[in-house]
């Protein structure tokens, strides 16, 4: 080694045992956001059919089997009716939300399970026992209401169910007891005056809905959004995930109730006019619902529970829907 | 012969290269390989010296760890899981409740978030591939504000504070309980590999002891040829140094390595069976709650029970994780512990049927205080009893493990000061010995 050289390598020495002398003090970046916000459980897409396939020519969903005569007394069914088969059993099995203020929700205080479509089926109940409180809940998506009938886990479904004749196929709808429209739900201060104005924009619904159904085939294309349940579109709507909500102003009205930055948009863009559904073979139990519901118009049940839930939220209390019969 | 070349000490060459030589021709003569003998086996010494308490160090550093460090880590990470999947519990049983929730429904949610956020602030920093730790600290700030926003609209009798209360369970299901199970299978590993490293056997020490061996073996006989003399009592000493020290070395090691045995034997295996019943009770009893709350739709919770409990009791309660535990108990005290798990096992699985029928005959409210009610008949009591006997099992459990460390750290005691005596003893005999010799040729 030339000695020149000698004090550069002693100085290259002492920088190295420097080097590994000094506790390197260096923490790694904090770690970028995990990515995406949470979300309710089961968010999907549009409905699978976009279109449904057009009513049959001689359809008229709305128009329900004639009552058989007045009601029978309570506690005494025809022999070998649904009732009776009901009535053996001891309790009601109805399919229900207890997500949808204020048609079928659970009431957080009390935990029970009320609403407008409940009432319906304390009157059925109390037409069947003489007690308004024989009824064993399930609650169902909206998804699930046809599928419950069908595989007979339920006798009556009542969860704000639009009759239509596709519906009508599967299963046997009731009078008509309510009629919706379907509008727009936006939070306040937004441009959006309608469903004309969602063009692109993420529109919520419930899977399986003709809201969702709806949505889809709305001219100005907004991007269908779909849930299980009402609220969740709530949940999604304050959690900035979507621009609306499109469903019967009925439900809106719920959600306009437990979030008041929200407000109702735009005209009415469809009738969706309720029903209860039971099994399409229970014509019997199809008629008997029936003339429930002739009572409940009658003897002013209809108003005094229209008056309880939804009150003057859409206007003065209505007369009840007029029923319709195709025999 | 040697004599012959015999060089004077003193006489050093100027240049290097005529140093060099003068060296090799210094090792051809008798006093060059004694010095050189003499060098080499105080150097080879000294190597062992320094790599035998190395050795030794970094040994009570692993045992160390493992009580200080691995198993406590294990048992946090354990303590996470069941924190935040009883939370959930707990959020769903405060609503299903109705009404404003119990007080003491929420302290115990309370008490799980505290439970679990402290526990990931000691785990801090331990690296974990796929990163769990990363998720959970990022996940629970928002579940627990999920939680609080459903507990808001709850009190103004929104029901979408249910559909905040489901948001937040799935959050928990889908990415907070996965990640934490991640961090806890991750950490279990870590523990059963420290286990096997603590427990290995250190060849190399053993070899390099082996090696002097020899090496004094070899020159005992060198000096034996060289000066006709049977014994030196210079490398005699230094032999029975190094043998001492080599056998107390192999006693030390083999001990540490039995009674490392027995801790996993006693504690750890019977721990990670004991934490798999605790994890299995514990997501049974957020099934079983969830079921309810799903009221009538929930089907696939009920199944994920009765999959949960028949792996943590089998079929009659006392079989699966329960009847494994108490298989591998060695103590009586655990076997105790686990005979009452057992039988909390057998009063769930009744009280659950009964729930279920309750709930399937439509008797909803009867079914909901049965399953979420204080009584000691409810299904809530005997969950939390259940789970205290497996803690108290598990903490039974872990006083062997210590017992176990403890006692393959005693069998390290005074080793390092013993090796470091004996390897001078060994290093000043072969000095001693050779110098003796050496001492003839001046």
């Amino acid at each position: 080694m030339r000695p020149a050289a000698v004090p550069g390598a002693l100085l290259v020495a002492a920088a190295v045992l420097v080097a590994c002398g000094t506790t390197t003090t260096s923490y790694p970046p904090p770690p970028a956001a995990v990515p995406g916000g949470p979300q309710p459980l089961g968010v999907g897409g549009g409905p699978s059919t976009v279109s449904t396939p057009p009513p049959a020519p001689d359809c008229d969903p709305t128009a329900s089997l004639r009552p058989d005569g007045p009601l029978p007394p309570p506690g005494n069914p025809p022999a070998g009716s649904t009732m009776a088969r009901i009535a053996e059993r001891g309790r009601l099995i109805a399919g229900v939300d207890q997500t949808t203020y204020p048609f079928g929700f659970r009431d957080p205080f009390s935990g029970e399970l009320t609403g407008f479509d409940i009432d319906m089926l304390h009157a059925v109940s109390a037409a069947l026992f003489g007690d308004p409180n024989r009824i064993q809940f399930k609650t169902i998506t909206s998804a699930e209401r046809i599928s419950a009938l069908t595989q007979g886990q339920v006798d009556i479904v009542a969860r704000t169910m639009t009759i239509d004749c596709s519906r009508a196929q599967q299963v046997g709808f009731s009078t008509v007891y309510y009629v919706a429209g379907q509008r727009v739900l936006v939070n306040r201060g937004s441009s959006v005056t309608g469903i004309g104005d969602l063009t692109g924009r993420k529109v919520c619904a419930t899977k399986g809905s003709t809201s969702l159904d709806a949505i889809a085939a709305a001219a100005s294309h907004p991007v269908p959004v779909s849930v299980d349940n009402w609220t969740d579109c709530l949940v999604m709507m304050q959690q900035g995930q979507v621009d609306a909500v499109s469903t019967d102003d009925t439900i809106l009205v719920g959600l306009v109730a437990q979030d008041p930055y929200t407000v109702i948009v735009g005209p009415r863009f469809t009738d969706e006019p309720y029903g209860i559904a039971v099994p399409k073979q229970d014509e019997d139990f199809v008629r008997f619902v029936n003339a429930v519901l002739e009572r409940m118009r009658a003897d002013g049940d209809w108003r005094a529970s229209y008056q309880r839930w939804l009150g003057t939220r859409l206007g003065p209390v209505p007369d009840p829907p007029p029923a319709r019969y195709r025999d | 012969m040697a004599l012959a070349v015999i060089t004077r000490v003193g006489a050093v060459p100027r240049l290097p290269h005529g140093l060099l030589r003068a060296l090799v021709r210094f090792l051809r003569t008798t006093p060059g390989r004694l010095m050189a003998l003499l060098l080499g086996l105080l150097l080879l010494c000294l190597l062992m010296a320094t790599v035998t308490v190395a050795g030794v160090q970094r040994k009570a550093g692993e045992i160390r760890d493992l009580v200080t460090g691995s198993e406590p880590l294990t048992v946090t990470a354990q303590d996470i899981y069941r924190a935040l999947s009883d939370a959930d519990a707990t959020a769903s049983s405060a609503f299903l409740a109705g009404g404003v929730e119990p007080a003491s429904t929420r302290a115990q949610y309370t008490a799980d978030i505290t439970q679990a956020a402290s526990a990931l602030a000691l785990t801090a920093g331990t690296r974990t591939p796929g990163d769990p730790l990363l998720t959970l600290s990022a996940q629970l700030p928002v579940y627990t504000g999920l939680v609080e926003t459903a507990r808001a609209n709850n009190r103004q009798g929104f029901p979408v504070g249910a559909a905040y209360l489901r948001e937040a369970s799935g959050l928990m299901r889908t990415t907070l309980l996965p990640a934490a199970e991640r961090f806890y299978q991750a950490e279990n590993d870590r523990l059963a590999n420290e286990q096997n490293a603590a427990a290995s056997f250190p060849v190399a020490e053993v070899l390099l002891a082996a090696v002097i061996l020899g090496c004094l073996v070899a020159a005992q006989r060198y000096l034996l040829r060289l000066t006709n003399r049977m014994f030196n009592v210079g490398l005699v000493t230094a032999t029975a140094a190094v043998t001492i020290s080599l056998l107390w070395l192999l006693t030390a090691m083999i001990l540490v390595s039995v009674h490392l045995a027995s801790a996993r034997q006693d504690s750890s295996n019977q721990i990670a069976v004991l934490v798999q019943a605790r994890l299995a009770a514990v997501q049974a009893r957020a099934d079983e709650t969830l079921t309810l709350v799903a009221r009538g739709t929930g089907q696939s919770y009920e199944q994920d029970f009765v999959a949960a409990s028949a792996k943590l009791g089998g079929s009659d309660g006392a079989g699966g994780l329960l009847g494994k535990a108490r298989a591998l108990a060695t103590s009586p005290a655990v076997r105790a512990d686990l005979d009452d798990a057992v039988y909390y096992q057998q009063s769930w699985t009744k009280t659950h049927a009964a729930i279920r029928k309750a709930d399937d005959a439509g008797q909803y409210d009867q079914a909901v205080a049965t399953t979420v009610g204080a009584a000691d008949t409810s299904s809530g009591t005997i969950f939390a009893r259940l789970d205290q006997s497996l803690v108290a099992a598990i903490n039974t459990a872990r006083q062997a493990f210590s017992a176990g460390t403890d006692a393959a750290a005693a069998a390290l005691t005074l080793l390092t000061p013993g090796l470091i005596v004996f390897a001078v003893l060994a290093g000043a005999g072969s000095v001693f010995g050779i110098w003796q010799r050496l001492r003839e040729y001046w």
